[in-house]
């Protein structure tokens, strides 16, 4: 089994000194094994959280942490030569627009190679038995043929299937995912999700599963966190966070995941903007949105003091949300 | 192949429609053909009738536009030009030689302009906003409004008469060319820098190449193997432009530096009325920029795969 990772603390700030984090004091652990699931709405940082794990977040982005460990490899202070071996070798990405992560002006084959050829030594034609090899492996039909196309040439399915053979070269021991079936039809998205949780489970590799979908996250993950704002509001078993929601805005997504009609026949969404929220500068950042707060009386609290992520009395869950933790103390 | 007989078809299009129309210019400007030449040759102004119509028979002028037309091209595919009407040399020697001049200054000067040109505008974008970006931009813009009658004689002031390490005018070799080739690169080398500039910002923001580097590639890695062939794109549309625009030659830098060039040839021709000349002159400019283009077509191509997708795709 390979080695957990641990993300604590983990803030990141872009943009002008003093302008909200876009990440605020996260933390989030992956056991040997784990499927992990990162959701929340459009905009709540899950990107940036995958890509401070690989160090690769957009320039003028400053990153703070408590600490970012994968087993005894110390991420968070691995100088840039020393991530060049852990990229693709103990944590692999895959993305949510697969054509684009592809270089236009290369065909598939030679960027598959690229990295056996740098990064693992293999001659030019060990490595392209290997591409052949990682390439029908991932389901791909005529892979010497699929090996001289460009991206420009591929679905959106087989881009990703080779963005998936191109991740798991490297044998990595963490797999994160960012929505990389978002940008897919549904048909294919279910073949992708197969691919990848069988890959996943014959290589023993732990995965970070970005998504805004909980429809999609429950299927693979056997634990949820949902991020609001940058911030972690809840995280526990898929099961738990399905069954019994505990913060006001999983149990918003859960309600929207089901898609069952309201009693006027109409979809239930969660009113008002997300983004807004990272600029509350104190109180409960959901406060805006909230209907528990008023319907529980507890606008006060909500108002001046942010709630800690605390345990909701049931095993491995836990909420950010005053109106849980009274519910706790009450009982 | 379809591509490259399209291309084809195209340049020989191109070159007979804009020879034709050069053809015409003498007949389009105001005033007999005939006259105007006797005036350039004689400098005189009052000529005898007789002697005007003798000129008109000499120059096949009193033939249908058409057929002097299609004479004349059947001379020029076998590489003569005619005359010049006012030194009597083959007009096929005058605009080779000075084409042949023109072009490597334009070639040297475009070569110096990427070399600067492909690393300052790289820096510039991989440390955009910094201070050696702004340092880097100011500069290179600034190039475009340093006038080429200025910047010539500062160089020839420098480097020729106080240093004394480089010839001051003339074309007698490598060394005489330096000169002429940086005052020339000046302006190439700011719009190259921009747009190498502008075109690695696009590239450094580009998701495959955070990919890449997911993949364990090192930032120069990536560049190298996936950032520079793209980035490159921009550039070598610009530098074909350049180069096609540059053969016509330049009048100040020709002058100044006593380049014996297109631009001072040209100038001459049209101040003699020298009629041959031009029209050899811009046939052969309109020829090689054509060509340039194709060429640059082909190189795209070759470099963009999404260009030739419909050839490639089995
Ligand atoms: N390059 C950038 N420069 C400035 N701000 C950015 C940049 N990338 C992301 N952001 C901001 O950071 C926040 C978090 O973005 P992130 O991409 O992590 O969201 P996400 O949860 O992945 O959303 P999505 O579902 O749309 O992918 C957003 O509010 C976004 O506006
Ligand atoms: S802390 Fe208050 S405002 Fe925030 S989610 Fe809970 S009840 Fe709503
Ligand atoms: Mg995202």
């Amino acid at each position: 089994m390979t080695d957990t990772l641990t993300i604590s603390g983990l803030t990141v700030e872009l943009g002008p000194p003093g302008s909200p984090p876009i990440l605020d004091r996260v933390s989030l652990t992956v056991g040997p094994g784990e499927i992990v699931a990162l959701v929340g709405e459009s905009g709540s940082g899950k990107s940036m959280t995958a890509m401070s794990l690989m160090r690769l977040l957009p320039p003028g982005a400053r990153m703070r942490a408590d600490a970012i460990s994968l087993g005894d490899i110390d991420v968070l202070h691995a100088s840039e030569h020393e991530m060049n071996h852990i990229r693709g070798a103990r944590i692999s990405m895959l993305f949510q627009q697969p054509k684009r992560m592809l270089d236009p002006t290369a065909t598939v084959g030679a960027q598959v190679a690229e990295p056996l050829r740098l990064c693992l030594g293999l001659s030019r034609s060990q490595a392209h038995a290997r591409v052949i090899e990682l390439l029908a492996d991932v389901g791909i039909a005529e892979p010497e043929r699929r090996a001289h196309s460009y991206a420009h040439q591929l679905s959106g399915g087989i881009a990703q299937r080779v963005m998936i053979a191109m991740a798991l070269a490297g044998q990595p021991d963490v797999l994160i995912a960012d929505e990389p079936t978002t940008a897919l039809d549904v048909t294919v998205e279910v073949q992708i999700l197969q691919l990848i949780a069988a890959k996943r489970a014959k290589l023993g590799m732990s995965a970070l599963f970005v998504s805004h979908d909980l429809g999609v996250v429950s299927s693979v993950a056997d634990r949820i966190a949902v991020m609001y704002a940058g911030r972690i509001v809840e995280e526990g078993t898929t099961r738990e966070i399905l069954h019994s929601p505990q913060h006001p805005y999983t149990k918003a997504l859960v309600k929207c995941a089901m898609l069952k009609p309201e009693a006027d026949g109409s979809l239930y969404t969660i009113l008002g903007d997300a983004n807004a929220a990272r600029a509350v500068s104190h109180g409960c950042r959901f406060r805006a949105r909230c209907l528990v707060c008023t319907a529980e009386h507890l606008e006060q609290k909500c108002e001046s003091e942010e709630p800690e992520l605390a345990g909701c009395g049931r095993a491995e869950h836990s909420s950010r949300c005053w109106a849980t933790i009274e519910t706790r103390k009450a009982r | 192949m379809i591509f490259l007989l399209r291309r084809f078809v195209v340049l020989l299009c191109t070159l007979a429609s804009v020879s034709f129309l050069v053809f015409l210019i003498p007949y389009l400007t105001p005033g007999d053909p005939a006259r105007k030449i006797l005036q350039a040759r004689t400098g005189e102004l009052n000529l005898d009738p007789s002697a005007v119509e003798a000129a008109r028979v000499r120059y096949g002028l009193d033939k249908p536009v058409i057929e002097q037309y299609w004479n004349w091209g059947q001379n020029a595919l076998h590489g003569d030009l005619g005359l010049s009407y006012t030194s009597r040399t083959q007009v096929s020697d005058l605009v080779g030689s000075a084409l042949a001049v023109t072009t490597s200054l334009a070639v040297a000067a475009l070569f110096i302009a990427l070399v600067a040109a492909l690393p300052l505008g790289s820096l510039a974008a991989i440390r955009r906003g910094k201070a050696s970006d702004i340092a880097i931009t100011t500069v290179t813009q600034g190039f475009v409004a340093l006038p080429e009658y200025w910047v010539a004689p500062m160089l020839v002031l420098v480097f020729a008469l106080k240093l004394g390490i480089l010839p001051s005018a003339g074309w007698t070799g490598p060394a005489s060319m330096i000169l002429p080739a940086v005052t020339l690169s000046l302006r190439p080398l700011s719009y190259f820098t921009q747009v190498t500039r502008a075109s690695m910002v696009d590239v450094l923001e580009s998701p495959h190449l955070t990919a890449a580097r997911s993949r364990g590639l090192s930032f120069a890695q990536a560049m190298l193997r996936h950032g520079l062939r793209n980035g490159l794109l921009p550039v070598v549309t610009l530098f074909s432009i350049w180069l096609a625009g540059l053969l016509g030659g330049s009048v100040v830098i020709e002058v100044i530096f006593a380049v014996p060039g297109m631009g001072r040839l040209l100038y001459q021709a049209v101040t003699d009325g020298d009629v041959p000349v031009i029209q050899a002159g811009i046939v052969c400019i309109v020829a090689l920029t054509v060509l340039i283009t194709t060429l640059t077509d082909l190189l795209y191509a070759l470099i963009n795969p999404t260009v030739r997708s419909s050839n490639v795709s089995r």
